[in-house]
């Protein structure tokens, strides 16, 4: 027999009160195949318990479940869909000062037990040659239950409804003459968090995550040539009224006017320009230049063998000058709709919001429990994150937003005051170094400025530039009326690697006099 | 726990027992892994984990649906079933349905070492520890990963096939840094027996990069000579064999494109020194004996010489095209015609190059030419008259991958080596490489 979450929630009564998650601990879950459903509060005790006698300093154990469903569709046709779950727990043990992380799929006392001594045995084999022993700030226990910002759940929606939205994408863009091939894909992520730590905290969580997006080619068989037009939306922690609340259609239409354009599009010419940033590509530049320079572990070495180190270090907080006077950072884990909003990090330190970067100088780090103290800070800024219930917690962004201007200022009137210029839309091709100071990002649509005015579109565009030098050439910001919350559904750091969503709000903003490239190895 | 060849069978079994659909297509899979992380010279993190997983797809009146699980109880195995059945159901018709492989016979692919399934927790720590140790006589920090772990997976159609493989996978990388931050050095190697990683040596050439960074000169942007080594060209060719994709090529949106709907095939389309192609039974790097949707793998070539033999045919298009489809890749396996150079003799051989260990954040810039940007990373050196120089700082490039290796550009060829999960890739002397800005990330 169905029955969908909601009818389950309303026969148990269980949808009455806000605090009421829809949890896997009421099972009963349609949209996906049941998973047996443990008594997590029960093996939460078996872990802790245990862990006080081996000596553990800490312990913590997180039980999650996720499901993930991914459709892909190419022209007229759907290619893939697929629905996913998995659930399991990882033990987290704090002893000598070592780290030991251990995690299985079979979610039962038994199993609890093992797990919690391997992790153990881990720290303790791993303790006899520690140099330097992890402390964690002392935070308050806290318990409760969080849900994020959504009004309609993807996973009750049928597939069939989701199929025809990427199929009348695909018709939108295929309806420009010249467009040869669109590919379409949809992605839904929800997580079903239960952590349990030796604090006395005990929380659960239930997150929604969404990322719709396309990509529209122009082919033109006679000069051997191709251009492709990628969406500009991004992921958001929203449910299914995301295909509602953004003109999908409207950008899947001008997608395929603007990939058949780019055939054509005037080829730009290197050299020094001003720039309008859209917030649909600023995003990935405040990513990877402010998002990862900010990493308080990156400063401090915990990445140097993967993602990298930083060119900030502790000693420059509150003196370096980041950027321009008008430019004010925030790391935000409480942002509407952010991908990474949570009500509690994996160590149960809630969510807050706190300055980085404060008129131009670089005020704040990104910090967890482990991190804090080592620039004498007292509370963990909350910023623990694993990807799953088999990965081992570590530092990860929170969502981190350029503030827009007071004055609500639009994008016409920063264009106004350009008279060589290029505007950017749109995420394309980014590389920063590992300590995130020089970088090079392309776009998917570049439009020519001149005296003021858009006159028409350019092709092979990107620009190359330093952080700060960066920052500080930024001259003007647009108001609320231009800010946008885009964001990357997939973050990779740590080893082993892991991923990370987040968002990163933005107004449109300007810059001036940047170095721009030709990309195009074909004038060679 | 790793599934055994008859858990295998038995699971993929009881599975597509459940199936009501036409047709379907079943795998299992199993998963330990164990690592450690170090940092800063301290131990940063250390995990075990187990893993194990379920995926189905069915088809009905041509209509596909995907479904996976992660416990492999009856109960949830129906479930998994069941929602992929109903997927399909509200599905459209999927019109690159073929039907599933029979039974097809595999050649086995030794790639399981017992030893690397299970290693010693006290062993790994004292050998972190002893790479933490020998930096700090050096006077670098040093940072560094090593994981180990085996997989084990079966699969089957509900037209008859079957298949299980196991494998196992060791690595160790180790980044040192100069106490002040002027100079980086970055050395990793896997294998799939853990006694063909040498940790001793991977260590000393991160240590010994960072030692010898020190003191780095600032040069010119412009196009240089490059001595490449297998690792930096696995960061730049590592991910080539997705770029032999015949659909893309004949629809006209990859740099193999020719015009009207034909392909490069037969073209020279890299310098004749090179040739590149997948091989599952190579003992070093061994691949998996299934290739796409089951098709037993088989050793084929992409380029011969220089010239493009093969592009990848999914079983979809090949069926649209009318041939067969690509029993691979699985692995990607670079090699050079003529005598093997070590770097040394490279280094000897030039009168003035770049020598390059790694590369770092790689994005495509231009797919139609497969040009790419990224940076240098972990030491770069100045190579005058047959020696190192002087060590540089880093620098930006902004290149086409196949202008770099195409006709007339390699100067030599190396040995190749295993760099990653399923890569063997010689180190190469390049004849220019478009570098365009200066970093001064260490």
């Amino acid at each position: 027999m169905s029955f969908s979450r909601r009818d389950f929630l309303k026969t148990t009564g269980l949808a009455l009160g806000a605090t009421v998650l829809p949890s896997w601990v009421y099972s009963a879950d349609i949209s996906g195949a049941p998973l047996p459903v443990p008594d997590k509060h029960a093996l939460a005790d078996t872990a802790l318990k245990l862990a006080k006698q081996l000596g553990a300093e800490y312990c913590d154990i997180r039980i999650n479940k996720y499901r993930v469903e991914s459709i892909s569709s190419r022209e007229r046709q759907i290619q893939n869909i697929v629905s996913g779950q998995n659930a399991g727990f990882g033990i987290r043990i704090l002893y000598k000062g070592t780290w030991g992380f251990a995690a299985s799929p079979f979610m039962n006392t038994k199993e609890v037990k093992r797990v919690t001594r391997e992790a153990f045995d881990i720290a303790n084999a791993n303790s006899q040659f520690q140099t330097r022993p992890v402390r964690l700030t002392k935070e308050k226990a806290v318990t409760g239950k969080w849900k994020s910002d959504f009004k309609k759940d993807p996973f009750d929606v049928p597939i069939n409804e989701k199929t025809d939205f990427l199929l009348s994408l695909n018709e939108a863009a295929l309806a420009t003459k010249g467009v040869s091939f669109v590919n379409s894909r949809m992605a839904w992520v929800n997580e079903q968090k239960f952590l349990a730590n030796s604090d006395g905290s005990r929380v659960e969580q239930y997150l929604i995550r969404g990322v719709p997006s396309f990509s529209v080619t122009a082919v033109d068989r006679a000069k051997g040539d191709f251009a492709s037009r990628n969406s500009l939306a991004q992921g958001l922690s929203k449910g299914w009224e995301y295909t509602t609340d953004y003109d999908w259609l409207g950008e899947a239409k001008a997608a395929g006017n603007e990939a058949v354009m780019k055939l054509s599009a005037k080829p730009v010419k290197p050299g020094k320009y001003d720039l309008i940033l859209h917030p649909s590509h600023l995003f990935l530049t405040i990513h990877e230049s402010v998002g990862h320079s900010t990493e308080l572990d990156r400063a401090l070495l915990w990445e140097a063998n993967y993602a990298g180190t930083s060119f900030l270090t502790p000693e420059k907080t509150g003196k370096l000058k980041f950027g321009s006077e008008i430019v004010n950072f925030f790391a935000d884990k409480t942002q509407k709709n952010g991908l990474a909003t949570v009500g509690w990090d994996d160590e149960g330190v809630p969510g807050q919001e706190w300055d980085i970067v404060k008129n131009g100088k670089f005020v704040g780090w990104q910090t967890t429990r482990s991190l804090a103290h080592l620039i004498g800070e007292e509370k963990s800024r909350g910023c623990l994150y694993g990807d799953s219930w088999s990965s081992v917690s570590f530092p990860r962004m929170p969502n981190l937003s350029l503030k827009p201007s007071k004055k609500d200022i639009s994008t016409d009137a920063l264009i106004s005051d350009v008279k060589n210029g290029i505007m950017i839309h749109g995420r394309g091709s980014y590389s920063i170094d590992q300590q995130r100071y020089n970088f090079q990002f392309g776009g998917q649509t570049f439009w020519e400025i001149k005296n003021g005015k858009v006159t028409g579109m350019l092709k092979d565009v990107a620009y190359q530039s330093r952080t700060t030098d960066f920052w500080g050439a930024c001259d003007g910001l647009g108001g609320k009326s231009t800010y946008e919350l885009p964001g990357t559904f997939r973050d990779g750091k740590g080893q082993p690697g892991q991923s990370n969503a987040v968002s990163h709000g933005c107004p449109t903003a300007r810059f001036r006099n940047i170095n721009v490239l030709n990309t195009s190895s074909k004038k060679a | 726990m790793l599934l055994t060849k008859s858990d295998a069978k038995k699971i993929t079994g009881r599975i597509l027992s459940y199936v009501k659909a036409d047709d379907a297509s079943v795998s299992v899979r199993s998963n330990k892994s164990t690592n450690l992380r170090f940092a800063n010279d301290a131990f940063l993190t250390s995990g075990s984990t187990v893993e194990i997983g379920a995926n189905i797809t069915v088809w009905k009146d041509g209509k596909a649906g995907s479904a996976s699980t992660s416990d492999f109880e009856d109960s949830s195995l129906k479930a998994m079933v069941e929602q992929a059945e109903k997927v399909a159901a509200l599905a459209p018709v999927d019109k690159q349905y073929l039907p599933t492989l029979g039974m097809q016979k595999y050649k086995a692919v030794d790639g399981y070492v017992e030893d690397t399934s299970n290693i010693a927790l006290k062993d790994r720590a004292q050998r972190a520890a002893r790479i933490i140790e020998a930096g700090k006589k050096e006077g670098v920090i040093t940072a560094g990963f090593h994981q180990a772990g085996a997989d084990a997976s079966g699969y089957a159609t509900k037209n008859g096939n079957f298949g299980y493989e196991k494998d196992t996978f060791a690595s160790l990388s180790v980044t040192a840094r100069a106490k002040d931050g002027s100079s980086s050095g970055y050395f990793q190697r896997g294998h799939h027996d853990i006694k063909s990683l040498d940790t001793d040596r991977i260590a000393r050439e991160s240590i010994q990069k960072a030692a010898n960074g020190k003191g780095a000169k600032i040069i010119e942007p412009g196009v240089y000579p490059v001595i490449l080594e297998p690792q930096a060209v696995g960061d730049l060719y590592g991910r080539l064999r997705f770029q032999f994709n015949a659909r893309l090529a004949e629809e006209g949106r990859s740099p193999f494109s020719g015009s009207k709907g034909a392909t490069k095939i037969g073209e020279q389309i890299f310098d004749e020194k090179l040739s590149v192609m997948s091989d599952p039974w190579h003992p070093e790097v061994p691949g998996s004996q299934s290739a796409q949707a089951g098709i037993p793998a088989e050793k084929i070539s992409m380029v011969k010489n220089g010239v493009l033999e093969n592009l990848i045919y999914s079983r979809f298009w090949a069926h649209k095209r009318k041939v067969e489809p690509t029993a691979g890749p699985v692995n990607l396996i670079m090699t050079g015609s003529g005598r093997a150079m070590s770097v040394e003799e490279m280094i000897k051989g030039s009168k003035k190059a770049l020598l390059i260990g790694r590369f770092w954040y790689i994005r495509t810039t231009d797919a139609r030419t497969a040009s790419v940007t990224g940076l240098t990373r972990d030491g770069v050196w100045m190579v005058e008259d047959g020696k190192i120089a002087y060590p540089v700082t880093n620098l930006r490039f902004n290149q086409s991958l196949i202008q770099a290796i195409g006709k007339g550009t390699v100067e030599a060829v190396g040995k190749p080596e295993r760099i990653g999960s399923s890569t063997l890739l010689p180190a190469l002397k390049l004849s220019g490489f478009n570098f365009t800005s200066i970093s001064e990330a260490v």
